[in-house]
């Protein structure tokens, strides 16, 4: 830490301790990330930074300031809200209505099988069609979702990593038979698939060939599609899944060497490709940390580009798109979430984003209303037109401790950011699982210290609501959805030229084992008609598909709890479980469908196990025939299911039915957590589910209602 | 009994039952346990028990999907007990192997149970044994023991197994001189995993490390050969030459009844081992109930007698009740 030695600071700091009483030296306090945080920073703080140039304005290297010249005061940022609704009708719609009310571009939220290559007709699927997203299977249900959009002046933004190949060319084809050229296409799409081996789990090959497929589409589009992001490299979802800011900067920008050097291997200039990457990054809570890691980012990757030899300005400078942080939102007390989107909104405009989504509040119960999206939206344009934030570029620069933060950031990340590149970069680190590890640590952390209290959150551990309000949220039947997909997929099937399909997949097969580009392949498919289904396992035949390990941290979450009454409590619990019963209760902790999220149920399993239970851990993606199997086999107490896509409506009755048809007898009790609307919870009761834990829970409260619910079952038993 | 029919007949929810019966640590439930376990001794199956064991990150769960994937696919009814640890602080456990065999875990031909270790010196849990048992009663033809961690667990584990195997990794070579002793004498196979990829040439080499490290262990005549085989678990290499291998063990095994000697063994160990735990906890109530530990120690920290004294009169005094 520098020291400022001037005769005004040493009064300062007697004035300090006198107001205080405590010791300058301890009035610091430590963010997540690790760094240090001062009383009072002064301009020795900013003299012989790192990685900041104190000189630089917005425009020039290294950027920190602002990838332009003029910002927001020339054109403020595009207010892009991410959307997707069950059917392609209903999102059209909802994306007709979003642009009359002013908002700029598109972005497309799929539902999970489309993610993960299935068609709405797989068996596998059963629970997951039209949930959290829009579900395509074809060609025709893509020109539905963009049916009087006119894609060569609509700038649309793909959340798709997974099947990025058939929902690209559905795409491209869409966009064809509308008479758009895809020389004209402009938007981006997010074919980010590091991450998903890391934190979102929605990825469908194995590693290696799956970064040819990003290759292959960077390569293509660099050559056939100018106005079109070829890759939008995410640490949101990293810190949704519980990721520092650190970790956040410094794994993307990891990510991104990455795909730089899939790219190089394809024999591309680097500044044919480098100006069309573009970033993506989550914005939470901790107001000044989030401004100055955008800041970071635009420094860091301006060194990384100049080190791989860019030539091109456009080429070094990070473009990114934000979204306030969905994990940051509580079920408790939800209309704080406005209030807590606002701030966050606040903290990537003052760190120079070029787009922003802004969460509804409604979001960690269920899919926004057409109210509480127009809320969303509206907090976006009154930042743009009512509070002046758009006059002067990069207002806090300058700051002693935004450009102390920004450089300190700088420094955190690009340790570790050499740490991956010694592990031989981020393909490699993440085949060895560590930074999904680190990922998770960092989360049971941030989970021990609200269930702690250490870290206020209001209206859930602390100033709590006693009049909760009822919130209306959007329901969707899942299984009206599916049949009519289902409908579709047929007609289609019945009415398309079969040889021509079989034809085009299997040269797509060729393909793949040649080693060429699969994208153009892809293409051809996807216009005769082959389904996004189709596509996919065409190339599953290829690479097989993708099941990741799973490692689990130990010891992270009890760590806060040294001495702490209601955990002792909860662990003396377990003990007296165990003199009385001969073992340990035992919980198996699930997800079922395709949902990948899964850091929720990691900080459940080890929690649980820091409190002395022993916790079974079931694979992603599992059917709840599946989990049934493995429950009965290891004679587990409980299951707790955890859902965040909205499939347990569906999935857990069906869970019930199996238990029942394995072992008649069986006492298994069934908790669920995750995100759940209220209106579910009679019709989870009835189906004898034990316990619901929403979003917030206190997880030492959860761990004592659960060894209390199976020990009730037991002494009903006896 | 009602439950040794039901576990006979294969009942997935029985033989789960049994398992969690037999690993309580319940006095009254280790009761019912010996009585089940003696019934279902006279109905004995056809299993080969076949213990897998490896240092952390040498891929056995993933060896054991490939590999039992394998053999479901052929048809061979496959039970999996698989032993993780538990945290020394907590007692607690995370047990995740289910992660890393996704496909056979579906399979209606498999069970597969994981037990935690419960702070069990030999990576073997209690009730291991017992659960092998209730399996291959239930028809299971082949039971895979997985253990963790290398060390005193294969040992433990070589109690309870007709065919022990040890995975490793490429390159695990240069540490065999410092486990040599303890290994080569156990393991009947040994398998060295991720012969694929960049690893090929590694993994060769470091097979061939191990077949000179064998060569030295001078073994008596009428044993079946220990081998030493390349496998790769992503690639579902490999695993024809595993099962062969197993097979080949056994039935060489049978024919000079060594397999039979070493059954016979594994059960006058397991009886001596009962008898044990049974004296033991008698003591320990003993010691419990007469309290006489703490009145002397605090003699001997006071200087009045010295250690050794104290430790025969306790002795004498524990003897005599």
């Amino acid at each position: 830490m520098k020291t400022n030695n001037s005769d005004n600071y040493t009064k300062w700091q007697k004035s300090f301790e006198r107001e205080t009483k405590i010791d300058l030296n301890e009035a610091s306090s430590e963010t997540d990330e690790g760094i240090e945080i001062k009383p009072v920073y002064t301009k020795a703080d900013i003299e012989n930074l790192s990685f900041v140039d104190n000189d630089s304005l917005p425009g020039q290297l290294p950027y920190t300031r602002g990838p332009k010249a003029s910002m927001y005061t020339n054109r403020p940022w595009t207010i892009r809200q991410y959307a997707g609704f069950s059917t392609a009708e209903e999102s059209n719609d909802f994306y007709k209505k979003n642009l009359k009310s002013g908002q700029k571009g598109l972005s497309v939220a799929f539902d999970l099988p489309t993610h993960r290559g299935y068609d709405s007709d797989d068996d596998l699927v059963m629970g997951d069609v039209g949930k959290a997203g829009v579900a395509i299977d074809t060609v025709e249900d893509m020109k539905i979702l963009f049916n009087d959009i006119p894609l060569d002046q609509m700038s649309v933004s793909m959340t798709m990593n997974g099947a990025v190949l058939p929902v690209l060319s559905s795409f491209i084809v869409a966009g064809e038979e509308q008479n758009v050229n895809k020389n004209l296409l402009s938007g981006t799409i997010q074919n980010d698939i590091l991450k998903e081996f890391m934190v979102r789990n929605t990825y469908i090959y194995p590693p290696d060939p799956s970064m040819k497929i990003v290759a292959d589409i960077i390569e293509f589009t660099s050559k056939e599609m100018p106005k079109f992001n070829s890759i939008s490299i995410s640490g949101y979802h990293m810190q949704e899944a519980g990721a520092d800011n650190v970790l956040e900067l410094a794994y993307t920008l990891a990510d991104g060497m990455e795909y730089v050097r899939a790219a190089l291997s394809k024999g591309l200039d680097i500044d044919d490709f480098a100006p069309r990457l573009s970033f993506f990054f989550a914005i939470g809570t901790d107001f000044f940390m989030e401004i100055a890691k955008l800041r970071a980012a635009r420094t860091l990757w301006y060194k990384i580009m100049k080190d791989f030899g860019a030539k091109n300005e456009k080429s070094m400078i990070l473009r990114t798109h934000c979204q306030t942080s969905g994990v940051s939102l509580t079920e408790k007390d939800p209309y704080n979430n406005i209030i807590r989107t606002s701030y966050e909104a606040l903290s990537a405009i003052l760190g120079g984003t070029q787009s922003l989504h802004t969460n509804s509040f409604d979001e960690a119960i269920a899919l926004p209303t057409d109210e509480s999206a127009r809320i969303a939206r509206n907090t976006q344009l009154i930042l743009q037109n009512e509070t002046g934030v758009t006059n002067t570029v990069d207002p806090l620069a300058g700051s002693y401790f935004i450009e102390s933060l920004t450089d300190e950031l700088s420094k955190k990340a690009w340790e570790i950011i050499e740490e991956i590149e010694s592990l031989g970069g981020m393909t490699k680190a993440v085949k060895a699982g560590v930074p999904k590890l680190k990922i998770e640590e960092s989360a049971t952390k941030k989970q021990a210290k609200v269930d702690s209290g250490s870290r206020v959150v209001v209206g859930v551990n602390k100033f709590k609501n006693p009049k909760e309000p009822k919130v209306d949220v959007r329901v969707i039947d899942n299984n009206k959805v599916r049949d009519d997909q289902i409908k579709k997929i047929n007609d289609i099937k019945a009415s398309r030229d079969q040889k021509a399909v079989d034809e085009s997949l299997a040269k797509l097969v060729n393909a793949a084992k040649e080693d060429s580009n699969l994208l153009a392949c892809s293409i051809d498919a996807i216009k005769k008609r082959a389904t996004v289904g189709e596509v996919s396992k065409a190339l599953e035949q290829v690479y097989g598909r993708h099941f990741a390990t799973s490692l689990s941290v130990s010891g992270v979450y009890g760590k806060h709890f040294e001495g702490d009454e209601d955990f002792m409590n909860v662990t003396k619990k377990v003990n007296i479980f165990e003199e009385e019963n001969g073992r340990r209760p035992r919980v198996l902790v699930v997800k079922m469908g395709q949902d990948g999220h899964d850091r929720g149920a990691k900080i459940v399993a080890t929690s649980f196990a820091d409190m002395g239970f022993d916790v079974d851990m079931g694979p992603l993606f599992q059917s709840p025939k599946d989990v049934a199997k493995d429950a009965i086999e290891n004679d587990v107490h409980a299951i707790g299911v955890s859902t965040l896509a909205a499939g347990h409506k569906t999935l857990v009755p069906e869970l019930m039915k199996s238990l029942k048809e394995i072992d008649p007898k069986s006492k298994i009790i069934v908790f669920v957590g995750g995100v759940i609307p209220e209106q579910d919870y009679d019709f989870l009761y009835k189906n004898n589910i034990s316990a619901i834990f929403g979003p917030g829970s206190n997880i030492i409260e959860s761990a004592e209602k659960v060894i209390d619910l199976i020990s009730d079952k037991i002494h009903k038993n006896n | 009994m009602q439950l040794v029919e039901k576990i006979i007949k294969g009942e997935r929810a029985a033989i789960a039952k049994a398992i969690t019966l037999v690993e309580s640590s319940r006095e009254n439930d280790k009761k019912e346990s010996r009585k089940l376990i003696s019934e279902l001794l006279n109905k004995p199956g056809k299993s080969i028990r076949v213990g897998f064991s490896g240092p952390p990150g040498v891929g056995k769960s993933t060896f054991i999907e490939s590999f039992g994937r394998y053999l479901v696919e052929k048809n061979y009814k496959l039970g999996i007990l698989a032993i993780d640890p538990s945290s020394q602080i907590t007692g607690g456990s995370i047990l995740g192997d289910k992660t890393r065999m996704i496909e056979i875990s579906k399979n209606p031909n498999t069970f597969i149970r994981s037990t935690p270790s419960r702070g069990s010196l030999g990576g073997i849990s209690i009730g291991t044994r017992e659960a092998s048992i209730i399996l291959d009663a239930a028809g299971y033809d082949f039971i895979f023991i997985e253990t963790v961690g290398v060390g005193q667990s294969e040992i433990m584990a070589t109690n309870l197994v007709d065919i022990f195997s040890l995975i490793v990794g490429p390159g695990s070579g240069d540490e065999l001189q410092g486990i040599k002793k303890g290994i080569t004498e156990y393991a009947d196979i040994f398998i060295v995993n991720k012969n694929d990829g960049d690893l090929k040439s590694e993994a060769s080499k470091t097979a061939s490390d191990y077949k000179s490290a064998i060569s030295y262990y001078k073994k008596s005549n009428d044993t079946a050969d220990k081998e030493v085989l390349l496998v790769s678990a992503i690639e579902q290499t490999g695993m024809e030459k595993v099962i062969e291998t197993i097979k080949n063990i056994v039935s060489q095994n049978k024919k000079n009844k060594n397999f039979d000697e070493r059954r016979a063994k594994q059960f006058n160990y397991w009886i001596e081992e009962e008898v044990r735990e049974i004296i033991q906890f008698n003591i320990q109530k003993k010691i419990k109930a007469d309290g006489s530990i703490s009145k002397f120690s605090q003699k001997v920290m006071d200087g009045k007698i010295q250690m050794f004294e104290a430790i025969e009169a306790i002795t004498k005094n524990l003897q005599s009740k």
